[in-house]
Formats: C-alpha cells, sequence, structure tokens
C-alpha cells in the first residue's frame, strides 16, 4: 500500500515536471501581453489576441498545409520503402545482404551536420531548390525505418512467409498483404518518430526553401519568432509555437491508442 | 497426373552442410508417400525443395513430366501444410482459406463455393468468421488443410502436421487425413520423424538419414526386410534389439554373442558362410523372443537362460528386459504370464526372423 502511494507520487512529479512547461506556454498564449511576465498558471483572462496576431502576421495556415504535406510524404516513404528495404535484408537471400545492412548501420552514426553540404549541393544541381521535393525525397527512406522493420519482420516465423509465396504472392503482396497487417507496433512506431522528425525539423528547411509560401510551419514560426516580425511579443511567439505543438500532441494521442491496442492483440506466436 | 520424380536432387546449404545427398525418389501419381527420419537428417528440407522454397543445389525436380528447378512455388501447383499451421493471424478462417484463391484471381462464386465446400469436409462451417487465434490446435490444424484443398492443388505436402498435438487428437488426425487422401485421390508426400504415423499412413515410406536415402518401400516391407541396421533399428517400437558377435562354424553355423549362443538354422548358411570368423550384428524383434515354455510349435532357435531385469506391462502385452552384462534386450511377452525381476526363464528366437548385418557397412546380410 505504502508502495503503491510512493510510486504514485514519483509519476506524479513526473508528470508535471513534463507537463508544467507544455502548460505554461498554453496558459501564456492564451493570457493577454502584460500578465505573461509574471509567471502566472491561470490568466485573469483569456485572449485570443496573441493568436489572431500569428494568423495575421505569417501564411500560417499555409505553413501547417505544407508541413502536413512534407510530413505526410516523408512519413509514407519512410514507411513503404523503409518495410521494402527491410524485407529484403531480412527475408530474401542475395550477395553482400549484409555488408548492406552493415553499411546502413553505419550511416547512422554519420551525424546530419556531414551530409548537410554535400546534401544541398545536390539539390542544387538537381533544380530542387525551393520545391517540395527538396523537403521530402532526401528524407524518403532512412537508416533507422529499415533497421526497425528489418528486425521486426526477423521475428515473423519465416512459415507464414512460405504459407504466401505457396498461396501464390509475389514480394510485394507478402510484404503488404502478410507482413503489414502483422506488423503495426513497428508501423506505429515509425511512423510516429519520422512524422515527429519531419515535423520538427528546422534547419534544412531554412537552407533549401527561401520562398515564404513553401515553408514549412517551424521554418515560418522560427523565422518569425527570431526574425522580428513577432515584434519581441513573448505571448505571440508563444501563440505559434503551441500551434506548432498541437497537430504533433494530437497525433500522438491518436495513433497512441492504436500503438497500445496493437501491443496487445498481435500475438503472432499461438 | 502428377507424378513426384527426385533426379540426384542434393541441397547444401551456405553453411557447407549437406542436408539432402544425391536422392533418387519416384512418387507416383495418387500416391500417399511419407518421408520418415530422425530431426535434422533434410526431411524438410527435402519437401521445401520440391514446393520450390529451397534452391536445389544439384540435380532435377519434375512434376508431372516437367522440370521444376526453377518454377516458383506459386506456379507448381502444390500446397503445403506446416508444422506451426502458418495462419494468417489477421485473417478470419474463411479469409485464410480463400486467400490462396483470392490471389489467384479465382471469381467470387467459386472461391465461396469451394471455401464452403473445405469447410465442410473439414467441420468447419461453424469457425468460418473466427480468427486463428482464437481456435484450437486441432482446430487451426484443419484450417491449415482446408487452406491447402481449396487450391486442388496436384501435389499436397505436408511437414510434420501432427507434431503439435496431443496424442489422441493426433490419431484422429491421421485417419482423418487418410480419408482425405482416399476422397481427392492426389499425390501427397508426408513428412514426420514418427513411425507409427509412417507405419499407419504411407503407401510407400522413404527412410533418410543424414540426408541420404536409406531405403524405398511399403510399410510392411520396410518392418520385414530392413536394408540396413539404420532401418531395422528405425523402424519399429520398441526398436530391434541388436547383439553383437561372431559366426562360428561348428559342422552347423552358431552365434556367439558375449554371453549368449544360438545355433543358426541350415537356410541363412549362404548368406554367412563369407562371414564365418567375422563379427556381425543380431537383429531380432522383441516380438521375435519367446518364452520357450510358452512359443507353441514354432521353428526357434536353442534356449538360453536369462534373467529379468525389469518389467513394463502395458495392458494388453508386457516388454519384458533382460541383459547379458554388456547391453539391455527387450522381450515382447503377452500379459498372460507375468515374471517378476529377478526371475528366470529360457528364451528362444523365432529362427525365421532373424537379421544379420556387417558392423562396418551397416548393409543387412542376411
Ligand atoms: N536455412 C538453413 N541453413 C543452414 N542449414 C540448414 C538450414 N535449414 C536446415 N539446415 C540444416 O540442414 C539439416 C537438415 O535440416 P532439416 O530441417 O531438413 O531437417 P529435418 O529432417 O526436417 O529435421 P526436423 O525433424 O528436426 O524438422 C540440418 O542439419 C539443419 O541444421
Ligand atoms: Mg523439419
Amino acid at each position: 500500500m505504502a508502495r503503491k502511494v510512493i510510486l504514485y507520487l514519483v509519476l506524479l512529479v513526473g508528470i508535471v515536471v513534463f507537463t508544467y512547461p507544455f502548460f505554461w506556454m498554453l496558459m501564456a498564449s492564451l493570457a493577454p501581453e502584460k500578465e505573461i511576465e509574471s509567471l502566472v498558471l491561470i490568466p485573469s483572462q483569456v485572449s485570443l489576441n496573441s493568436y489572431r496576431q500569428v494568423v495575421e502576421k505569417i501564411p500560417i495556415f499555409r505553413a501547417f498545409c505544407n508541413s502536413l504535406l512534407v510530413s505526410g510524404a516523408v512519413t509514407a516513404g519512410v514507411l513503404v520503402f523503409g518495410s521494402m528495404v527491410g524485407y529484403a535484408l531480412s527475408r530474401l537471400r542475395f550477395r553482400g545482404r549484409n555488408l548492406i545492412f552493415y553499411i546502413l548501420l553505419f550511416t547512422m552514426t554519420l551525424p546530419f551536420q556531414i551530409t548537410l553540404i554535400p546534401q544541398y549541393i545536390l539539390m542544387v544541381k538537381l533544380g530542387w531548390v525551393d520545391t517540395y521535393l527538396a523537403l521530402i525525397a532526401p528524407y524518403m527512406m532512412n537508416a533507422f525505418g529499415i533497421i526497425m522493420f528489418r528486425q521486426f519482420f526477423l521475428s515473423i516465423p519465416q512459415d507464414l512467409i512460405d504459407a504466401a509465396r505457396i498461396d501464390g504472392c509475389g514480394d510485394l503482396q507478402i510484404l503488404f498483404r502478410i507482413l503489414w497487417p502483422n506488423s503495426i507496433p513497428a508501423l506505429v512506431t515509425v511512423g510516429i518518430i519520422t512524422f515527429m522528425n519531419s515535423w520538427n525539423e528546422v534547419l534544412w528547411p531554412l537552407i533549401v526553401i527561401r520562398v515564404e509560401k513553401l515553408m514549412t510551419m517551424p521554418q515560418l514560426i522560427a523565422l518569425f519568432a527570431v526574425g522580428g516580425r513577432a515584434e519581441a511579443q513573448l505571448g505571440v511567439k508563444l501563440a505559434a509555437a503551441t500551434m506548432l505543438a498541437l497537430p504533433i500532441v494530437l497525433a500522438y494521442l491518436f495513433f497512441q491508442r492504436y500503438f497500445i491496442e496493437s501491443m496487445a492483440t498481435s500475438g503472432l506466436k499461438e | 497426373m502428377a507424378r513426384v520424380e527426385l533426379v540426384d536432387v542434393t541441397k547444401v546449404y551456405d553453411n557447407k552442410v549437406t542436408a539432402v545427398n544425391t536422392v533418387n525418389l519416384v512418387i507416383e501419381d495418387r500416391e500417399f508417400v511419407v518421408l520418415v527420419g530422425p530431426s535434422g537428417c533434410g526431411k524438410s528440407t527435402l519437401l521445401r525443395m520440391i514446393a520450390g522454397l529451397e534452391e536445389v543445389t544439384s540435380g532435377d525436380i519434375f512434376i508431372g513430366g516437367q522440370r521444376v528447378n526453377d518454377v516458383p512455388p506459386k506456379d507448381r501447383d502444390i500446397a503445403m501444410v506446416f508444422q506451426n499451421y502458418a495462419l494468417y493471424p489477421h485473417m478470419t478462417v474463411f479469409e485464410n482459406m480463400a486467400f490462396g484463391l483470392k490471389i489467384r484471381k479465382f471469381p467470387r462464386e467459386e472461391i465461396r463455393r469451394r471455401v464452403l465446400e473445405a469447410a465442410d469436409i473439414l467441420g468447419l462451417q461453424e469457425l468460418l468468421d473466427r480468427k486463428p487465434r482464437a481456435l484450437s490446435g486441432g482446430q487451426r490444424q484443419r484450417v491449415a488443410v482446408g487452406r491447402a484443398i481449396v487450391r486442388k492443388p496436384k501435389v499436397f505436402l505436408f511437414d510434420e502436421p501432427l507434431s503439435n498435438l496431443d496424442a489422441k487428437l493426433r490419431v484422429q488426425m491421421r485417419i482423418e487425413i487418410n480419408r482425405l487422401h482416399k476422397r481427392l485421390q492426389t499425390t501427397m508426400i508426408y513428412v514426420t520423424h514418427d513411425q507409427v504415423e509412417a507405419m499407419t499412413m504411407g503407401d510407400k515410406i522413404v527412410v533418410l538419414r543424414d540426408g541420404v536415402v536409406q531405403q524405398v518401400d511399403a510399410p510392411l516391407n520396410l518392418y520385414n526386410n530392413p536394408a540396413n541396421l539404420f532401418v531395422a533399428g528405425f523402424i519399429g517400437s520398441p526398436a530391434m534389439n541388436f547383439m553383437a558377435g561372431i559366426i562360428q562354424d561348428n559342422g552347423g553355423f552358431v552365434f556367439q554373442g558375449k554371453r549368449f549362443r544360438f545355433a543358426l538354422p541350415e537356410s541363412l548358411g549362404d548368406s554367412l558362410k563369407p562371414y564365418v570368423g567375422r563379427r556381425v550384428i543380431l537383429g531380432v524383434r522383441p516380438e521375435h523372443v519367446y518364452d520357450q515354455q510358452l512359443a507353441g510349435r514354432r521353428p526357434l532357435t536353442n534356449a538360453q537362460e536369462v534373467q529379468v531385469d525389469v518389467i513394463e506391462p502395458i495392458g494388453n502385452e508386457v516388454f519384458l528386459y533382460f541383459g547379458d552384462g554388456e547391453k539391455s534386450y527387450c522381450m515382447r511377452m503377452s500379459p498372460d504370464k507375468l515374471y517378476r525381476p529377478g526371475e528366470k526363464l529360457q528364451i528362444a528366437l523365432d529362427a525365421r526372423k532373424l537379421f544379420f548385418f556387417d558392423p562396418q557397412t551397416e548393409q543387412r546380410i542376411a
């Protein structure tokens, strides 16, 4: 009993530590500008003034759509191509399979900064600067997704794949009709992580996108917040940040349910 | 028509394991052939090569006259039932059975008709909407069989399909699969490590050991005329007794073991002649060792006195074990006469049922 109380206390402290900043941001964005400095949690009155200013000053909805498009396409790409490569690396037999896998592992250890310049030059040469392609194409596949899928597919019994093959499936049908429905935990995990990473990316868009109507939300908001157009109003910056974070939080809450559900029911082994 | 023919089929895995070694085998149309052998002898590998799931390292496989070495599994017109069923967990029983037909673009009505027909044969009508995880082992096994039969393939392949079932269900499914074979009149190739299953199900049994075919024969021929020491020991339960000894010629042939000495019938003379003075292995099944008092008028060898070590009363029969200071031997008795451990009795062997093997080549001599 006492142990349980202590456990709950610890959890409670954890919740406060993790959610307080977020909660404060939310509250501050709703507070009138002059109340923010005082760090009060509950504003005396709710004001949407900060939000109104954001919407008036920058094309935030357009940026939101851009972000959704970019992150959606990137996530779809990682799920489709990542699972294809993961399947090949785990279930097809060919020369050099392990070598490819180790090279992939190695690329994960390379910091982003190392590939940044070559990647930018590539975009320039391809003429993709200031297009969606520059935001999407380089990220449609990544080592993390491939490795996750490879590991997950290895845990699926070979007999299941053999049975599908005898039933007449080709490799793509095996992947999408047999493995995918039995890999929901892996799909959700890779999906969420990819989507969040893509959504939060600031540096790369700053490098390849200069026209405002193609900017993603974090890029636009970063430029807005540091670029002086927010006129040093904290509330406006916080409102923009809240708008940026909200879709991720919602998406996470939504997928969380699937995540737990799929973990509980995907009993592949008998 | 689906005659399956293997010519010099060899499989060497990447790790240099030779799992199947120059196998030559003909499986006639509509035949029920059982591949049997101890764990790791290459049964699954052989079956998977016939299915097309494993590449053939060398040799040729023919199904219905066509060389299929480079034909993918889906075009071989075979169906396979796996040891752990391999049902698709995300599909219902109906969908599991329909999947192969759906992929092959059969019309919906035809799919429905065939699945319902299979469900009827296998008693699955009530379960069509369930997912595999909501089925018992026996039911899953039935679905796996159903998935195979809806396709109406030329050849059925079974890889130890009953080994995850309990003993009673195993007997029941054994009978059902036999019945299915009669009904469908298709070639079936069945893998098992259980020699009882092999004996009761096969028209023809193929005994494998370390990737090499030891003998191909009808069940009773295998039992009565094993080609070598391995087959003799593998088929039959309890296993055949083996006794090492020397052949002597004292006017008549005599087998001299460590303690026992048996005079041999003249009929064995020709085959044993070259072995006079050499070591051989004598094999005799437990049911061909008799208590001299109860043997009736069978042609027996001379009697030897033995002391009972252990008895195992099974109910309808009793296994009695005795030793010669080196090995233990088993004899099967009727439960009418119960000996106790320590008691002595006179045993004699059925003179027509003696086997002799060369200890070097392990081949049968006589
Ligand atoms: N994919 C593989 N790679 C390497 N070696 C393998 C592979 N599959 C099987 N082997 C080896 O080949 C030999 C035969 O294996 P196989 O699975 O055919 O035996 P089995 O007779 O089916 O045995 P069991 O009764 O245990 O199923 C074994 O020595 C095994 O270790
Ligand atoms: Mg096997």
